[in-house]
């Protein structure tokens, strides 16, 4: 009974955050609302028995996907007063699109029978969700899993190609050369003789040459 | 589907806590407070100096790139807990179907690790 009310709730919010994410003017709210679908999504699939499903979703989609759809959306350059501007012109390529996806809806839903006769129960194993998971995932279904793993890869690789630029500029930190450093490579400890200056004494790095924009410091002139 | 369902009811519990308690602050302050808005009082407030800029300015390319990399590996940790649960009885071949996953993975670790995409800066 609660758990009918709840289905009811759950699946309410999810369509009326759906709808909110097309309608929402501001991308970011739209991203918000993405999210609040997801963890109703998470809500039915948790009614459903879909435990682990349900908590995949949760920790997946909302606590990566989501974050990836923000800063996707935080990466384009959106002036609000302008997003209203290509709609009439991009509006039948969206109808096209929105019409083929509705067909396809249709094509699927006009097999489907509302109240099928009493399916079979799966026979109670005794094991949890996410053992019966396990027991198929990696055997019978290990070519679906491996082309995951090479789907990964792609995208991994994919982005790193697209996005990673090398910044010549960085100053960045070599931890590792920092601790190889040794005393005796910087340091170098001198005994002149009073008056005579350090010079020839004092180690340089190998490429330097005095600065030339910068007057020599003044010497010491020694009176005799 | 009362077996699953009834383990949690705990967290419904925690959820409706959870909504009053936000709902209370929100409410309390909205009903209680007082408020006289000018426009002064609403401006985007920086430590003394007019702000410069919109704060919708363009995001750098490299908050992605770390996203992305987070969600193929939060996947390829999502995909390790039914296999941890299960492996007693996937045998031989599971536990190879796995490191077959996981070698996959680590060359495109390898290949990020190496091309410094790890690094900021």
């Amino acid at each position: 009974m609660i758990v009918t009310a709840f289905f009811y709730i759950f699946a309410a919010i999810l369509v009326a955050s759906a709808g909110m994410v097309v309608a929402a003017r501001n991308p970011v709210h739209a991203v918000l609302f993405l999210i609040l679908a997801f963890f109703n999504a998470a809500g039915l699939f948790l009614i459903a028995g879909a435990e682990f499903l349900a908590m995949i979703l949760v920790i997946v989609y909302v606590g990566a996907v989501a974050v990836l759809f923000l800063f996707v959306v935080m990466m384009l350059d959106i002036r609000f007063d302008q997003m209203r501007e290509g709609l009439q012109r991009y509006a039948p390529i969206g109808a096209a699109v929105g019409l083929v996806l509705f067909a396809e809806l249709v094509a699927t839903l006009a097999g489907l029978k509302i109240a099928p006769v009493e399916a079979a129960a799966p026979a109670a194993s005794g094991l949890t969700n996410s053992a019966e998971l396990g027991l198929v995932i990696y055997t019978r279904y290990i070519f679906l899993f491996q082309a995951c793993g090479i789907v990964l890869l792609v995208a991994m690789i994919g982005a790193i190609v697209l996005t990673l630029r090398e910044r010549v500029s960085s100053r960045k930190q070599d931890i590792a050369v920092q601790h190889a450093r040794h005393p005796a490579d910087t340091l170098v400890m001198a005994d002149p003789v009073a008056g005579s200056g350090m010079d020839g004494q004092i180690l340089r790095a190998p490429g330097w040459t005095p600065a030339l924009d910068k007057p020599a410091p003044a010497r010491l002139e020694t009176t005799s | 589907m009362a077996p699953v369902i009834n383990d949690y009811f705990p967290v419904l519990v925690f959820v409706v806590i959870a909504f009053v308690i936000a709902l209370a602050m929100v409410g309390g302050s909205l009903l209680a407070g007082k408020q006289k808005p000018y426009p002064e009082k609403l401006s985007a407030y920086e430590c003394g100096f007019e702000a410069f800029d919109d704060s919708r300015r363009r995001f750098d390319v490299r908050f992605y790139l770390v996203s992305i990399l987070f969600i193929i590996f939060d996947l390829e940790v999502a995909f390790l807990f039914p296999w941890a649960v299960s492996l007693s009885r996937i045998g031989m071949f599971g536990f190879l179907s796995m490191l077959g996953f996981l070698g996959v993975l680590t060359v495109g670790f390898i290949y990020e690790w190496r091309k410094g995409a790890l690094e900021w800066e």
